[in-house]
């Protein structure tokens, strides 16, 4: 299989994109958008866009908060409650406090850091499951979350936060340079950066990366780390969305932080998850949200889909590796 | 080590039985240490709070035991064969608005409705298995996309209103009280489902053939278990324990409403985990699971009478969790130095 016409490249490019795993997300949200646009009236105006594109940030920050722990063969059951707790104390700490924005920020994130490392820590210290400790931590953290809050929110916001949350130009919300800058960095972490390749290594076979040097201990932490960090992220966009820090924030992430990834093409048994698969899985997702408000059907058929499309893309991907092996 | 015990179990059968008395021993000596703290806290909460130990208290204590023992068991019969259940809330509430809409619409008698519910929920259960067992996919997830389904359809079918209308011998039963002024007939319901399940898992084929499963899958099979067969039972087992949970709750409660369950996955682990079930399958202690609904639910009514916030106990919960997970680990470490040790 030399390359020899200049052409071929091109194929080559082509034939990747059609095998690539996500190909099927990239029709379906091509064809979703344009049913949706044809359909309805509201899909295609400006206000709609910028729901869809708000929306979009949310659920993919979250998503990729679940696809590094997935990365290395683990999960993250606290996600939401971390987020609820990282919500409420940066609120807390810009309406009771009053610290300065950046500042209370800095902090948020250093607290969903902190958590997550916490987490990884007593996973990789006891060796017990990371199911059974997520659970215990996710428990606590919700406790904290609404201890300290008594279940009020923290409704003084500043405003720059708020502004950047809620304003938008013409059809683009301010908060989508977020998730595209963590789509990046995640992108580039997963495939360029050393640390990524540990993390996909331990993920795929935890022994044999112990065996070429590699520690899972640090990976496991590490991905904890960079899953809390991204809740907080999801945290802090939300607090600027609601302009309020409340302390159910989080309390919905759970089933969609499993459902990004899993339909991106994610592996649970680690080692094997795809930035464009989640990129791509998180827009699909929006998109049925997104559809079902716009042709006014119950939301309650929201959960019932989510449950179906984690079966569905399950199925699915078991279909596939049947058909690679029997190939 | 493995080896060696093996050769030890050729060479010494008297050997054998002194590790199965030893592990025995370590078992119960878990649960006589659960009685002395589950004794302990409540004299604490006698002395600092007041009334923990009234015939009031005690009879409403006794109404949550019974139904946190349900949902620890609907749990444990999972864990015992090595899977885990997220969806017992979620049938569980299913069960409950099923059976509330078949009594308050339907006008199905009280004991028919209860049994058809109760089969809902068993069939829940069996699909979670059947799902695993034709697709392979791991029980976390099936279960995880099963709860968000039957969830989702629960609430597009009733648009989530409630049903308040019940029968009154049926809430009755969840209501009031037998033989004393604190016992409640729901306490019997537990008990029974108790002993029935240690009767299956110490005396019953079936009840060994799922801790083989459990165990070691490979080996349960090379033995002539069906190993399909049982975990698809197990999760029946399950899902009929979430709905026996979800309608003694709707028996105490007297109206089903949609937002039963959701908070029952953190109790359903604490309980049969404190009791010294072991998280990776083949092991169960159904008296332990017992002990640790009494603990769990008997310390968060304590607090609850001492005034700490609700929120606070969330937490107690957690740390609950974890504090049970590592004794097990604990356990686990010390009983293989007991093992080299021989």
């Amino acid at each position: 299989m030399t390359v020899l016409s200049g052409r071929m490249p091109v194929r080559a490019t082509a034939t990747t994109l059609v095998r690539a795993q996500w190909s099927g997300l990239l029709l379906a949200v091509v064809a979703g958008s344009v049913a949706l646009a044809v359909s309805t009236d509201n899909f295609a105006t400006q206000f709609n866009q910028y729901t869809l594109l708000r929306n979009l940030s949310l659920t993919l920050v979250i998503g990729f908060g679940q696809m590094i722990t997935l990365a290395v063969g683990e999960l993250n059951l606290s996600l939401g409650a971390l987020g609820g707790l990282v919500a409420v104390v940066s609120g807390g700490m810009m309406d009771a406090w009053g610290l300065p924005l950046a500042l209370a920020i800095v902090l948020g994130l250093a607290l969903g850091a902190a958590c997550g490392f916490a987490n990884g820590m007593l996973i990789t210290r006891t060796k017990i499951s990371g199911f059974i400790i997520t659970l215990a931590t996710g428990s606590a953290f919700a406790g904290i979350d609404f201890g300290i809050t008594k279940a009020q929110p923290f409704s003084n916001i500043p405003s720059a936060l708020v502004t950047f949350g809620q304003g938008r130009s013409g059809g683009i919300p301010y908060q989508l340079a977020v998730p595209i800058l963590v789509a990046l960095l995640m992108g580039l972490l997963l495939n360029r950066v050393r640390l990524g390749r540990h993390l996909l290594a331990v993920g795929g076979n935890r022994h044999a990366a112990e065996l070429a040097g590699i520690s899972p201990a640090r990976a496991v932490v590490w991905a904890h780390v960079v899953s809390g960090l991204l809740a907080a992220i999801a945290a802090i966009m939300t607090v600027a969305q609601l302009a309020s820090a409340q302390p159910t924030i989080g309390d919905d992430w759970l089933i969609q932080s499993f459902t990004v990834p899993i339909i991106g093409g994610a592996a649970l048994a680690g080692g094997d998850v795809s930035a464009t698969g989640t990129v791509l899985a998180a827009a699909v997702i929006t998109l049925i949200e997104n559809g079902l408000v716009l042709e006014n059907v119950d939301p309650y058929w929201v959960q019932f889909l989510l449950g179906m499309l984690i079966l569905g893309a399950v199925g699915l991907s078991r279909f596939r590796s049947a058909r690679v092996r029997s190939a | 080590m493995t080896t060696d015990s093996i050769d030890a179990t050729i060479a010494a059968p008297a050997r054998v039985r002194a590790l199965v008395r030893a592990s025995r021993f370590l078992q119960s000596s878990t649960q006589a240490g659960l009685a002395i703290v589950i004794a302990v806290s409540w004299i604490v909460f006698e002395l600092v709070g007041t009334g923990f130990l009234s015939s009031f208290n005690l009879f409403t204590l006794g109404r949550d035991v019974a139904i946190d023992v349900v949902i620890g068991l609907s749990q444990m019969v999972v864990l015992a064969v090595g899977r885990m259940n997220l969806a017992v809330g979620a049938i569980g509430v299913v069960v409950v608005m099923f059976t509330g809409w078949l009594m308050q619409d339907v006008h199905v008698p009280a004991l028919l409705a209860v049994a058809l519910g109760l089969a809902l929920g068993a069939l829940a259960g069996w699909f979670n298995g059947w799902l695993e067992v034709k697709t392979g996919v791991n029980s976390f997830i099936i279960t995880l996309a099963t709860a968000s389904i039957y969830t989702g359809l629960m609430l597009i079918v009733t648009k989530a209103g409630a049903f308040r209308v019940l029968p009154f011998g049926f809430t009755d039963f969840g209501t009031r009280s037998v033989l004393s002024s604190t016992i409640s007939p729901l306490l019997f319901v537990a008990v029974g489902v108790t002993a029935a399940l240690f009767f299956v898992y110490r005396n019953a084929t079936l009840g060994w053939k799922m801790l083989a499963v459990g165990a070691n899958e490979r080996a349960a099979r090379l033995s002539g278990v069906s190993v399909p067969r049982m975990l698809q039972l197990a999760q029946a087992l399950s899902g009929l324990l979430a709905g026996l949970a979800g309608i003694l709750l709707l028996s105490r409660l007297g109206s089903a409403v949609p937002a039963l369950g959701s908070d029952w996955l953190l109790p359903s682990f604490v309980a049969p985990v404190l009791g010294g079930t072991s998280l990776t399958g083949g092991g169960v202690a159904v008296v332990g699971t017992l002990l640790g609904a009494l603990l769990v639910t008997g310390t968060t009514n304590g607090l609850n009478i001492v005034q700490i916030s609700s929120f606070w106990i969330q937490v107690f919960l957690g740390l609950a969790l974890l504090v049970a997970v590592m004794l097990d680990r604990l356990r686990a470490v010390t009983s293989e130095r007991r093992l080299v040790l021989r």
